[in-house]
């Protein structure tokens, strides 16, 4: 299948920019003679001791980035390729003059109209509804495993052939001089025979600001994927992919000056672990805010989402401990469970009755071959799964913890931020007190636009975890400028006491949110413009995603798509099944006049038969933007064939869900 | 559709019977319950997709999956209860509490980490005390750190790029500049390619189980960081160790493996030899050019960990292989970081295309995390355009460890056992007894113990950890003491428990180019004073 991009399908004009291999001076070039030579690098030496602005230190390409009618910073150049409108980098509605948006259209969507705004919010008291799987037709679920099956065979045949035509192109599978193939040709084989197939949808190169545009970096491939060649031009996006989901990715702003003031202060680098020197005030004041922000007694800050998993549960538990763990939980998690050496069970997806069935069997029977009691039983789930959109069943797992006595370990890098009338995560979702879970856990890359993770719990456990986690004594904390990005932008989540209204409790119950952030929690040097210290910025950000995310999903369902997950979900997958219809779906979407950029995601990431789209919608869009994701979506889903969800008559015209999204934006 | 499957009920009938009859024996193999369910799910009273499903999961299985079995359900072990005694015995289990509270040492150590306030650099500011010390423990050995430069730049990149990228590499999480810096890396190395991961610490423990799996085998020294001790784990390869930077020890184990294969006729598996440049754990220096010469006698792969020697060895901090003049292309996976090296974030691996594409999709934590933010990517690239045009910056740095090993090495109460060039120093309480970590000396005659490459050798098997634990409160009590004389150090803090081998306490200073000469003798000279008086009392 060869695929090669741009396709030739596209209807936009790509546009003519320099390419991002400029050569750049990476050697200063060689003067004549090499006395020149060394007196050019002594002066270049000087230069760089004494730390000024060396002009010939470029390392990055220059890239012009595109403005938008409301900001044009200097320095900004407009390209002309994009001045035509078609909504992505001009909103289409010009404001009015009382109107006044503080963000770049490309960054962070204008969009004005209160009506599209919504709360992330469970009625409390009422359980949570359990998730149905549609299934496709008959017929859908024959092809794919028919393409899967054609594939594999076709993909051995190949190798077949390929052996013994070309040996020389399968050298590197064999064993070679005495050494043993790095890549055998067994493991690799998905990776050479389907995955190559869709590499057209993986890893795209981009620059800029991964807002609600993106600027993708075009690329070909003239050898059916084996190599991607650089086009030189690049390509404006709606980007419906990233996980951005307040918006908070973003070159200007109140939170980016926050940055920009911190790295005048603090530099780049924190310079070392948290125990060996590495340890400063703005960590600290950091800690004690994101501590506040979740509603714990103490938390910690690691420099890395990943790590914070895989260096921090293995200060958890360890041998003769157990960990159940849901069957879809991140490999972040997997890796750190393993590397604790406590024994692992896992449960099916969300099911609360498998997970109990397995709590009775595996308190009963206590260690295998010994039956000595279990020392601890963590069980470990996320707040919202990145594939599936589905949500931990908080309220049984608390009910059933108190039963069992087991240990919650709740991963929130996907709902922290992103669910919650304070957003506060999965607990504020659900109206009860996060102090009933005995780890919180949660990443600062997507909703906070920043970078790293957190452990929250109680001030015993976090300061052992300090002491304990891997990385405390080995990894390097956290950048000040990340940190700085982390405290902005939750800041303005949580709003700063004396600049906003005493807390309005949005859900009756015995669970009240821990409210605005004292004035002392910030850093004294850190000022933030008034939308954001009063919190008002971020209370808009928390009603738009989740007005967006309940009108796309609803909108896909109405349509006719299967979907799953919950309807308050950022993450909405939308299925598409057949292997083929993956690059297809893409490619389309890609294409369109529009361009729209997708994360498709098949097996192994997924069931075999439940290859799927995944959109990540975020503040950031306008309902507008949304608009325009149902449209392809409706274009494309006819031309794939995808709408199985729903029987013909049921379905909504794209027009009447457009139409109705207020509705369906609160359904 | 309807007539096929009528026509071929009986057969369907009798294939869904031997296929119930099957599943109990089935389930008494590991790892079944996961495929027993996906069968259930997708049977749905439909024989014919039962079928196609077991054609291709039999399919699925022979290329996609290697055996990962658990014991689990040992069908001999279980025991049936009824739901009462099952009630009864989940009301009587107490577990332990998740995390115990600190021991009071450890919550002192805690209470006592000196924090640093505003920027961290050579002479930082104390939040306790407010005043500023000279900094001999943080990771500035180029003294990038705070450049203005570097700054500026990280500013502009802010402007144009935001801070977090938003998203893994693989979806749309990979920027311009973090190709850029891939290629700067590799540029300045003199390898093909390079990978980047977003944390220096988790690249390792993610390189390796990218490459190793089970079955391969893995030679490693025995003191490797506890970075390189995960990967190994994780990999759950065969591993083998040698004598802390004997590669005399190398080489006999090399050949013992050699021959134990020769014997058994295994096939052959990928073999890899895992050792740091400069050591972690006590600053001792690897003999590149041999150990070079010893795997390509021996056909192996190399995986060296540079974080403490890339910038800051070699002319222009290139680390070892500058430093001894040999190809990095020679290096199978050298890995660095731009945390400690070049005062960024993040950790790469270069080395081959071919090893760098195989990490683009094997490596976890490249994989499953977010890549790197924009400005802390293009500062890295900064460092290394700034370290290729400024040579001076190694010579001072240089400059300050010839100076700092004189009055170090003539303290009668401490042994150094760091490599002369090494800006990583650790100091050790003199002891009667040879270190464990200490660089073997062949003419010590107390070197009589035979290596064990299958076992490693900790503080608990060799009975010192009540010695250990006295050296680390003394250590403690300089490190503090050195502090209210103005000089940050700090001791080379461990996970007490959770390391293969328990390294002898230490005092560990990291030299920056950014101090002067004399600022650094000072420094030193006030660490010997408090040194000689704190350990000289002790004794
Ligand atoms: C559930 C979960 N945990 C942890 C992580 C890792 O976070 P990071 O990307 O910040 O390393 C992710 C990222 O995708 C995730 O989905």
């Amino acid at each position: 299948m060869p695929f090669s991009s741009p396709s030739p399908m596209a209807l936009n004009k790509p546009s003519p920019t320099s390419s991002i291999f400029k050569k750049r001076s990476a050697n200063p070039v060689l003067p004549a003679s090499a006395a020149s030579y060394l007196s050019a690098l002594s002066q270049a030496d000087a230069r760089a001791r004494t730390g000024t602005a060396a002009p010939s230190f470029t390392s990055t390409p220059a890239l012009s980035l595109s403005s938008s009618a409301t900001a044009s910073s200097e320095g900004t150049v407009l390209d002309p390729a994009e001045l035509e409108n078609d909504g992505l980098v001009l909103p289409l509605q010009p404001p009015t003059s009382e109107q006044v948006f503080a963000t770049l259209h490309t960054e962070f969507g204008h969009c004005a109209n209160d009506e599209f705004r919504t709360v992330s919010v469970h009625p409390v008291g009422t359980p949570l509804a359990p998730h149905v799987e549609q299934d496709p037709p008959y017929y859908v679920l024959l092809s794919t495993y028919i393409s899967y099956l054609l594939l594999i065979v076709l993909g051995h045949v190949r190798d077949f052939m390929g052996k013994r035509l070309t040996p020389a192109r399968y050298k590197y599978l064999m064993p070679h001089d005495g050494y043993a193939p790095l890549n055998s040709d067994f493991d690799s084989f998905y990776t050479r025979r389907l995955k190559t197939r869709m590499d057209e949808c993986f890893s795209q190169p981009v620059t800029g600001v991964a807002g609600r545009t993106i600027m993708l970096l075009d690329r070909m491939s003239p050898d059916y994927n084996h190599t991607q060649l650089f086009t030189g031009t690049r390509t404006r996006a709606l980007n419906i992919s990233s996980y951005n989901y307040l918006g908070f990715a973003q070159g200007s702003g109140g939170c980016a000056d926050a940055v920009e003031e911190s790295i005048k202060r603090y530099g780049v680098a924190a310079l070392g672990a948290r125990l060996e020197g590495g340890a400063s005030d703005l960590l600290g004041t950091a800690e004690a805010l994101v501590a506040k922000f979740v509603g714990m007694e103490d938390a910690l800050i690691s420099s890395m989402g990943f790590a914070t998993n895989s260096t921090y549960i293995p200060a958890l538990v360890n041998k003769g401990c157990l960990v159940i763990s849901d069957e879809f939980n991140h490999a972040s998690i997997r890796f750190g469970v393993r590397i604790s050496g406590a024994h692992v069970r896992m449960f099916k997806h969300n099911d609360m009755e498998n997970l109990e069935s397995l709590l009775r069997e595996v308190v009963s029977q206590g260690q295998p071959k010994t039956h000595r009691p279990w020392k601890k039983i963590l069980v470990i789930v996320e707040g919202l799964y990145s594939m599936e959109g589905t949500m931990a069943n908080l309220p049984v797992l608390l009910a059933m913890k108190k039963k069992y006595k087991f240990y919650l370990f709740v991963d929130e890098a996907h709902s922290i931020g992103a669910l919650g009338p304070h957003g506060r995560g999965i607990a504020d979702f659900f109206g009860t007190n996060p102090r009933g879970i005995d780890v919180l856990m949660g990443t600062f890359t997507k909703s906070f636009g920043a970078a790293g993770g957190y452990i929250a719990g109680n001030k015993t456990l976090i300061d052992r975890l300090r002491v304990y986690g891997h990385a405390s004594p080995y990894a390097e904390t956290m950048a000040p400028p990340v940190i700085t990005q982390v405290v902005a932008s939750m800041a303005s989540i949580m709003g700063v006491q004396g600049f906003t209204d005493a807390p309005k409790a949005l859900t009756d119950g015995e669970y009240h949110h821990p409210g605005p952030a004292p004035p002392s929690a910030l850093p004294g040097w850190l000022h933030l413009p008034p939308a954001l210290a009063s919190g008002a910025e971020g209370t808009e950000r928390l009603r738009r995603l989740a007005f967006n995310s309940r009108y796309l999903h609803t909108g896909l369902k109405k349509l006719g798509f299967i979907t799953y997950g919950h309807a308050a979900s950022p993450i909405v997958p939308l299925l598409l099944f057949n292997p083929g219809k993956m690059n297809m779906f893409h490619r389309l979407m890609r294409a369109r006049a529009l361009p729209i950029v997708v994360v498709v995601v098949a097996y192994p990431a997924t069931p075999l038969t439940t290859g799927r789209v995944r959109f990540c919608v975020s503040a950031a869009h306008t309902k507008a933007d949304v608009d325009v994701v149902l449209r392809a979506c409706d274009e494309i889903g006819d031309v794939l064939d995808l709408k199985h969800g729903l029987k013909k008559g049921e379905r909504w015209s794209v027009e009447e869900c457009i139409r109705r999204a207020g509705e369906l934006g609160r359904a | 559709m309807n007539t096929t499957t009528d026509t071929l009920a009986p057969l369907f009938q009798f294939l869904d019977h031997t296929l119930t009859t099957a599943q109990t024996t089935f389930d008494k193999l590991p790892g079944s319950a996961v495929i027993q369910r996906y069968v259930k799910s997708s049977h749905q009273n439909d024989p014919g997709r039962t079928l196609l499903e077991l054609i291709l999961i039999i399919f699925a299985i022979r290329t996609l999956l290697q055996s990962r079995t658990r014991a689990d359900r040992n069908g001999s072990h279980f025991i049936k209860f009824t739901d009462k005694e099952i009630d009864e015995l989940v009301d009587e289990w107490t577990p332990e509490p998740l995390g115990a509270p600190l021991s009071p040492s450890e919550e002192s150590d805690l209470a006592a980490l000196p924090i640093i306030a505003g920027p961290n650099g050579p002479k930082p500011k104390l939040l306790a005390t407010g005043k500023v010390a000279t900094n001999l423990a943080s990771f500035n050995f180029t003294g990038l750190a705070g450049n203005e430069h570097i700054k500026q730049r990280a500013i502009e990149t802010l402007r144009k790029y935001g801070l977090g990228s938003c998203g893994p590499p693989g979806f749309y999480g990979t920027l311009d500049v973090h190709m850029q810096l891939e290629s700067d890396i590799a540029d300045f190395l003199g390898t093909e390619a390079a990978i980047l991961y977003s944390q220096g610490f988790s690249t390792i423990s993610s390189v390796i189980p990218a490459f190793c799996k089970r079955g391969d085998i893995i030679v490693a020294d025995r003191a490797v960081n506890f970075a390189i001790q995960k990967g190994i784990q994780i990999s759950r390869s065969t591993i083998r160790w040698f004598d802390h930077n004997d590669l005399g020890s190398l080489e006999e184990v090399l050949l013992s493996i050699d021959k134990e294969r020769k014997k058994r006729r295994s096939p052959l598996t990928r073999r890899f030899i895992i050792t740091e440049g400069i050591f972690q754990k006590d600053g001792v220096m690897v003999d590149l050019p041999k150990l070079i010469e010893l795997k390509y006698k021996y056909k192996y792969r190399l995986i060296l960990d540079e974080t403490y020697s890339f910038g800051s060895v070699g002319r222009t901090g290139r680390g070892l292989t500058e430093l001894y003049n040999v190809p990095a292309s020679k290096v199978d996976m050298l890995l660095g970081s731009c945390a400690t090296g070049l005062a960024s974030a993040g950790g790469f691996c270069a080395g081959s295309r071919t090893v760098v594409d195989h990490q683009r999709i094997n490596g976890p934590s490249f994989v499953f995390s977010a890549s790197m933010p924009a400005l802390l990517a293009v500062s890295a690239s900064e460092g290394i355009n700034i370290l290729r045009s400024t040579p001076s910056i190694f010579e001072t740095l240089q400059d300050n460890i010839r100076a700092a090993r004189a009055i170090l090495d003539r303290i009668d109460c401490i042994t150094v056992p760091s490599h002369s060039a090494s800006p990583i120093i650790h100091i050790f309480v003199r002891h009667a007894t040879p270190a464990l970590l200490s660089p073997p000396s062949h003419a010590t005659p107390t070197k009589t113990h035979h290596s064990h490459p299958t076992s490693i050798l900790s503080a608990k098997d060799i009975g010192r950890e009540a010695e250990y634990d006295a050296e680390e409160r003394l250590l403690q009590e300089v490190v503090e003491e050195a502090l209210t004389h103005g000089i940050l150090v700090t001791r080379a803090k461990r996970l007490r428990g959770q390391e293969m081998v328990e390294p002898r306490p230490s005092i560990r200073l990291a030299l920056t180019s950014a101090l002067t000469k004399k600022e650094t003798e000072k420094a030193v000279n006030t660490l010997k004073t408090v040194l000689v008086k704190v350990l000289g009392r002790k004794r």
